[in-house]
């Protein structure tokens, strides 16, 4: 099958994001200790009431 | 010139100044006696990364010609300083103090090393700190590439966090007064490990240009020093507003000491079980004979209204969102595994996994945090006055941390409340409050320290409840055994 260089350096730029977005693998004890820290965390936020209308503590000006 | 005894190590801004200035002694011979001291004593406590001498006689030279024309630029001029190795100092290595950092060299100087500069002050260093200022989460003391931060007043013990090098080098001796940092205890950790003042300032008064980030809502550059009144000499000159800093609150800062309110003037909060059932059974004499010196000064201690938030999992899941975007090429690249601290190491990767709607659900709750202090507890009392640590400092290998797995199960909800103010630290630094760290005593031959929190930009009010403080207590004025 003919492949073209557009074809090429499509696959490259493809792979070259894969890698730059995707965590190393560390599956161990560690790792998953942080992970369930993040996800306690998460539940003691759910926990509090958040009116509607508050807005995050940092502002974007144009 | 006078011969320099030891006693000059261990003297005040003003006390330093006021012999310079009347050519008592030089600035390059106090600049060659701090550099070969730190030179010297520095690696006894893995509180020096880096010396800089050739810098500091340089900039003694310009001063000594200076205070010869009679060109004096304020009480700055001619101290020898250092600084936390996060601060990047243009043409020498800036290592964060981790590995994988550890030749990093930037051309240009952290804002507040210029203004230091233009002051006068002399640096003399670079000094030690927890790798990436712990913000992953660390377990042990050793999580830095010098090695685990060594307690002037016992080397089997931590200095404390991640600022181990200002605070054990002021400690020591070894530099007149260090710039440090806090994201979330790492100012308040070390001062009140070893026994020295500290200011950690309002959020955005200090620039953070230069600095590594590790969080950019929550960083924050202050002083450790002899002194209360020595922190707001330094506060002035490194304050004000850098359009290099985003966060930038815009705001100059002057030390106004003859503006002072008075300790009998004053309401300060604080909760009586955080000296006594919460603190540790060696410190709480000494807090005791702290909380004292307060009453006698005829201070209102009185208890406050303390807003309930999950104030350690609002900060820790900010501080993983913003560690995760800042030090993302570090983490994707495997290079994160060089790090010293395993903990650290997962922490820093499991980031990369928090969900958007956290962050900004921890940013709404810390919108509300921010309001709570501002309309409740500040309209209630004038600062709160809190331990800076339960207890003295821990010993170099215990872990400060538990170990995976032994992490508690998720708490039943709903969550019962916080005792006393528990939570001051990340409650502090999630509204963004300046806190002073002011040592109160010795508990198994170790400090222990106060710290007084405020309102933003009441920076002039806490140090005058330090210099007050100060003025009745010696503890400041301690030294380490054999320093």
């Amino acid at each position: 099958m003919k492949v073209s260089r557009r074809q090429v350096t499509a696959a490259v730029l493809v792979g070259q994001a894969i890698r730059l977005s995707a965590a190393p693998e560390a599956p161990d004890a560690e790792l998953q200790a942080a992970r369930d820290r993040l996800k306690t965390n998460a539940q003691a936020l759910s926990a509090v009431s958040v009116p509607r209308d508050t807005e995050p503590a940092f502002q974007f000006k144009a | 010139m006078a011969q320099l005894g030891s006693d000059v190590f261990f003297s005040t801004i003003g006390e330093l100044n006021a012999r310079l200035v009347a050519k008592e002694i030089s600035a390059v011979e106090l600049a060659r006696a701090f550099v070969e001291r730190l030179q010297q004593l520095g690696p006894r406590y893995n509180a020096l990364v880096l010396s800089l001498k050739q810098e500091a006689i340089r900039q003694a030279e310009a001063v000594d010609k200076e205070i010869k024309r009679g060109r004096l630029h304020g009480p700055l001029q001619g101290i020898p300083y250092g600084v936390k190795d996060l601060l990047s100092y243009a043409g020498q290595p800036t290592t964060w103090g981790a590995k994988p950092y550890a030749a990093q060299v930037f051309d240009y100087n952290a804002t507040v090393i210029d203004r230091l500069d233009g002051a006068g002050a002399v640096i003399t260093g670079k000094l030690s700190m927890v790798e990436l200022a712990g913000g992953g989460g660390y377990r042990y003391a050793s999580a830095s590439l010098t090695g685990p931060g060594l307690n002037p007043w016992d080397r089997t013990r931590w200095s404390g966090g991640s600022s181990s090098g200002p605070a054990a080098a002021v400690a020591a001796g070894l530099v007149t007064f260090a710039i440090g940092s806090e994201t979330s205890g790492s100012i308040i950790t070390p001062a009140s490990f070893c026994g020295v003042t500290a200011l950690r300032p309002t959020y955005g008064l200090v620039s953070r240009h230069g600095a590594m980030a590790l969080s950019w809502t929550l960083d924050k550059l202050g002083p450790f020093a002899h002194s209360a009144e020595d922190c707001g000499m330094i506060l002035q000159v490194i304050a004000g507003k850098d359009s290099s800093d985003p966060g930038s609150a815009g705001r100059s800062f002057y030390y106004t000491p003859q503006y002072a309110r008075p300790l009998k003037e004053l309401k300060i909060g604080y909760a009586p079980g955080d000296f006594t059932d919460r603190a540790e059974p060696s410190a709480r004499a000494a807090f005791d004979a702290a909380l004292a010196v307060f009453k006698a000064a005829g201070a209102q201690l009185t208890g406050v209204q303390w807003p309930q938030f999950p104030y350690g999992p609002v900060l820790s899941t900010i501080l993983a969102g913003e560690e995760a975007s800042i030090f993302e090429p570090l983490i994707t690249s495997g290079n994160v595994d060089q790090l010293a601290d395993k903990s650290q190491i997962a922490g820093l990767k499991a980031a990369l996994d928090l969900p958007a709607k956290d962050y900004l659900r921890a940013m709404r709750i810390r919108r509300l945090i921010q309001h709570a202090f501002s309309n409740d507890v500040f309209t209630q009392v004038d600062a709160l006055l809190a331990p800076g640590r339960s207890g003295p400092a821990p010993k170099i290998d215990q872990p400060l941390a538990p170990p995976p797995g032994a992490t508690p199960a998720a708490p039943p909800t709903p969550t019962p409340p916080p005792a006393g103010l528990a939570g001051i630290i990340p409650a502090g630094n999630l509204a963004g409050l300046p806190a002073l760290v002011v040592p109160c005593g010795l508990a198994e031959n170790l400090p222990v320290a106060l710290q007084i929190v405020g309102a933003p930009f009441s920076e002039n009010l806490l140090l005058s409840i330090g210099k007050e403080f100060q003025a009745r207590t010696d503890w400041h004025k301690r030294r380490p055994p054999g320093a």
